[in-house]
């Protein structure tokens, strides 16, 4: 029994390993905070996250925002992402995808939702 | 989402698909379904299989087995219909996704084993039903069925992550 509680524990641990080693955001660069601002060429107010492409002087974005119901939660209705309206989105770039980046906020007008 | 010229945009563009992505608490609440049907799924077969590892011998097989695939069976009308809820979505994306195919094929592995263990070992089960030491090829089954369930969860949740 011992040595079935042994093996459990082993079968476990060694599927454990890859959930740890891909976890979510470490795709994301935290090292560098990119402050944005730009027009709204495309927004996404979709599950599982919302999206706006952002198109700033020196290139596009995506910005992946978070997910409609925590937006609507926070504050910030789809009408906030209008398209062809300016904001600004404050986050980090994608390590693999260099026109990605995770919105840790949005500043809209006066006002600043958090998105995490 | 997919491109808009995709095989799989169609399924996308389904009234249902379009509902899960832009209805503020739907998927959310698919995901609750998903996981309350698997946890039941998952948990009544784990019951089991540490059974026929030589645990609990004191409780007979058979009535384990019983008590067991009902819940098992049933955590299906769950977990299916959610499943497909959620694959519609964001089709293109699962389908192109290792996470997923590796979910599907270890599905498929894992009820191959459990259709052979029931149609195989399981016959004889009034022989080792308690007290006894089960037979290797049932330990085997439970094993190969454990490793595969944990698989399957791992797989579940990297499908957000890779």
């Amino acid at each position: 029994m011992s040595r079935i509680t042994t093996l459990l524990f082993v079968l476990i641990a060694a599927f454990s390993l890859p959930a740890a080693a891909h976890h979510g955001w470490s795709e994301y660069d935290s090292s560098k905070v990119l402050k944005l601002t730009g027009t709204i060429a495309e927004a996404g107010y979709e599950h599982p996250h919302g999206h706006i492409k952002l198109v700033t002087p020196e290139k596009t974005w995506i910005a992946v925002l978070a997910p409609p119901s925590r937006m609507t939660a926070r504050g910030l209705p789809p009408t906030d992402l209008k398209v062809g309206s300016t904001v600004t989105v404050v986050g980090y770039a994608n390590r693999s995808k260099p026109e990605e980046m995770r919105a840790e906020r949005i500043i809209v007008g006066s006002k600043t939702v958090e998105l995490r | 989402m997919t491109d808009p010229g995709a095989p799989l945009a169609a399924i996308e563009r389904l009234p249902l698909a379009m509902a899960m992505r832009h209805e503020l608490w739907l998927y959310p609440a698919v995901e609750i379904f998903h996981i309350i049907g698997f946890v039941t799924l998952v948990g009544s077969i784990i019951v089991l299989d540490m059974r026929l590892l030589g645990l609990s011998k004191a409780l007979p097989v058979s009535l384990l087995a019983r008590h067991t695939l009902p819940w098992s069976m049933g955590a299906l009308l769950l977990i299916v219909p959610t499943g497909l809820l959620m694959f519609v979505a964001h089709a293109g994306d699962f389908i192109s996704n290792p996470a997923f195919i590796t979910k599907m094929s270890l599905l498929f592995c894992a009820a191959t084993n459990a259709a052979v263990f029931h149609a195989g070992v399981f016959r004889g089960v009034a022989g080792w039903d308690s007290g006894v030491a089960t037979p290797a090829a049932a330990k085997m089954h439970a094993l190969i069925s454990l490793l595969i369930w944990l698989g399957v969860l791992s797989c579940g949740r990297l499908l957000a992550y890779i």
